[in-house]
C-alpha cells in the first residue's frame, strides 16, 4: 500500500490516537509500543521510531518515498482498566496487520472503538460481587459478604458520578475511602456480629493500584524503566490516599466507640 | 477443608466479578473465573509444602499466566484478560489493610511487617508475571 503525504499524516494521527486509548484501556507498555510499530509497517512504513510511557507518546514515521514526520502526544491515563475496549482494539490491530485497511474505515473502527464504553449493568454487578466475595474470601461471614456488597455498589456509583467532575485520582480515592470507611464503621456499630475489618478488606479490593503496581514491577523488570518509575510512584501514591482516607474513618469511628 | 472451599469459591465469584468489572465480554466470563480458582489453588498448594509467601505468591502467579497465555491463543485475545482475573485473589488487600489498621493504632512494629509483606507480595506477582512473560517472548523472537 502506497500512501500520499496526507494520507501518512493521518495514519500517523490515527495511530497516536490508538495508543492513547490502548494505554486508557490498561495495555502495557510494551505492547502499545509493539502494536504501533506493526500496524504502521503493515501500511509500508519503511523506518519506525516509536516511543511510549504511560504519559506520552512519540512517534516518527518515513515512507521509503519521504521525509520523516514525527508527532507526540500526552496522555492523561487514570490507570484503568477497559477489557470491552482493549479486545476491540486488539482484533483492529490484528487485520490491519494482515491486511491493512482503507484509512478512513480504519479512522472510523477507531472513533466507534473510542465512543463504546464497557456496559455499565456490568460494571456495577461486577463491583457488587468484588466487593462481597472478597470480604468473605478474607475471613467474613455471609453477613459481612453482604454488607461488602452493597457499599461495593456505592463505590460503583460514587466513580461515576465523581468521574463526571474529572477530579484527580489522589483526591478522589481520598474522599471514596473516607465515605466507605465512615459508612461501615457506622453500619458495624449499629448491627451487632459484623466485622468492620473483612468488610473494609473485601471494598478495598475494588479500588487498591495493586494492578498498577504489579505491571509497575512487569516494566521495570522488562526493561522499560522509566514508565515502570512513574508507574510505581503514582500507584503509591494511589494506595497511600487510599490508605489515609481509610485511617481518617478508621480514627473517627474509633473515637465513637 | 471448609475454609478452602469457601475460599475458593470466593476466589471463583471474585475472578468473574473482577472482569466483569473491567467489562469482560460474556464468552470470556468463564475463563476469567478458573484463572482466579486457578491461582488460588496453587497458592495454597504451595503454602501446605513451604513457610516461604514469597515463593508461594510467585508460583502462583506464574501458573495463572501460563494459563492465560494458553486461553489467549485459543480465544484469540491480548493475554492480560485472562492475567488480571487471576492475579486478584493474589493481591495483598488484607496485608494493605492491616497495615494501616496497626498503624492507626500505634503499632508501628506489626504496621512495619505487614508494610513488608504487602510490598514482597506485589513483589512476588510481578516477578512470577515477569519470568513466564520473558519466556514467552524468547519463543516467539526465535520463529
Amino acid at each position: 500500500m502506497t500512501l500520499t503525504k496526507e494520507e501518512q499524516n493521518r495514519l500517523l494521527h490515527g495511530m497516536l490516537e490508538m495508543g492513547d486509548l490502548l494505554l486508557n484501556c490498561g495495555a502495557e507498555v510494551s505492547r502499545v509500543e509493539d502494536t504501533l510499530e506493526r500496524m504502521t509497517r503493515a501500511y509500508g512504513a519503511e523506518h519506525v521510531e516509536v516511543f511510549v510511557i504511560t504519559s506520552i507518546i512519540s512517534m516518527t514515521l518515513a515512507f521509503p518515498d519521504g521525509e520523516p514526520i514525527t508527532e507526540t502526544r500526552r496522555i492523561h491515563s487514570g490507570g484503568g482498566t477497559d477489557f470491552f475496549r482493549l479486545e476491540k482494539l486488539n482484533a483492529l490491530s490484528r487485520e490491519c496487520c494482515i491486511e491493512p485497511l482503507p484509512l478512513p474505515e480504519m479512522r472510523q473502527r477507531l472513533d466507534k472503538i473510542a465512543a463504546g464504553h464497557k456496559p455499565f449493568p456490568a460494571v456495577f454487578w461486577g463491583s457488587v460481587l468484588t466487593g462481597g466475595c472478597f470480604a468473605v474470601f478474607f475471613g467474613g461471614s455471609v453477613w459481612d459478604g453482604l454488607v461488602a456488597a452493597a457499599f461495593g455498589a456505592l463505590i460503583c456509583l460514587m466513580q461515576v458520578w465523581l468521574g463526571r467532575t474529572k477530579l484527580n485520582t489522589v483526591a478522589f480515592n481520598l474522599l471514596v475511602t473516607l465515605i466507605t470507611g465512615l459508612g461501615v464503621g457506622f453500619t458495624t456499630a449499629v448491627i451487632p456480629g459484623l466485622h468492620m475489618d473483612t468488610i473494609i478488606m473485601g471494598d478495598i479490593m475494588l479500588l487498591i493500584p495493586g494492578l498498577a503496581i504489579t505491571n509497575a514491577v512487569r516494566n521495570m523488570l522488562v526493561g522499560d524503566t522509566i514508565s515502570g518509575v512513574v508507574r510505581l510512584l503514582e500507584s503509591l501514591i494511589w494506595a497511600a490516599a487510599l490508605a489515609g482516607g481509610f485511617m481518617v474513618a478508621l480514627v473517627i469511628v474509633g473515637l465513637l466507640h | 477443608m471448609k475454609d478452602i472451599v469457601i475460599q475458593l469459591l470466593a476466589a471463583f465469584f471474585g475472578g468473574l466479578g473482577v472482569a466483569l468489572l473491567f467489562g469482560m465480554r460474556s464468552r470470556h466470563l468463564l475463563p476469567a473465573a478458573i484463572a482466579g480458582v486457578l491461582s488460588w489453588a496453587v497458592y495454597l498448594g504451595m503454602d501446605a509444602v513451604t513457610d516461604v509467601e514469597f515463593l508461594s505468591c510467585l508460583v502462583a502467579a506464574a501458573v495463572a499466566v501460563i494459563y492465560a497465555e494458553f486461553m489467549a491463543r485459543w480465544r484469540k485475545t491480548p493475554a492480560t484478560l485472562f492475567v488480571i482475573p487471576g492475579m486478584v485473589p493474589l493481591v495483598p488487600g488484607s496485608s494493605l489493610y492491616n497495615t494501616m489498621s496497626y498503624a492507626v493504632r500505634g503499632e508501628m512494629e506489626a504496621a512495619r511487617a505487614y508494610g513488608t509483606k504487602t510490598l514482597l507480595c506485589a513483589l512476588a506477582i510481578a516477578a512470577g508475571i515477569s519470568f513466564v512473560t520473558a519466556l514467552r517472548e524468547l519463543q516467539t523472537k526465535k520463529q
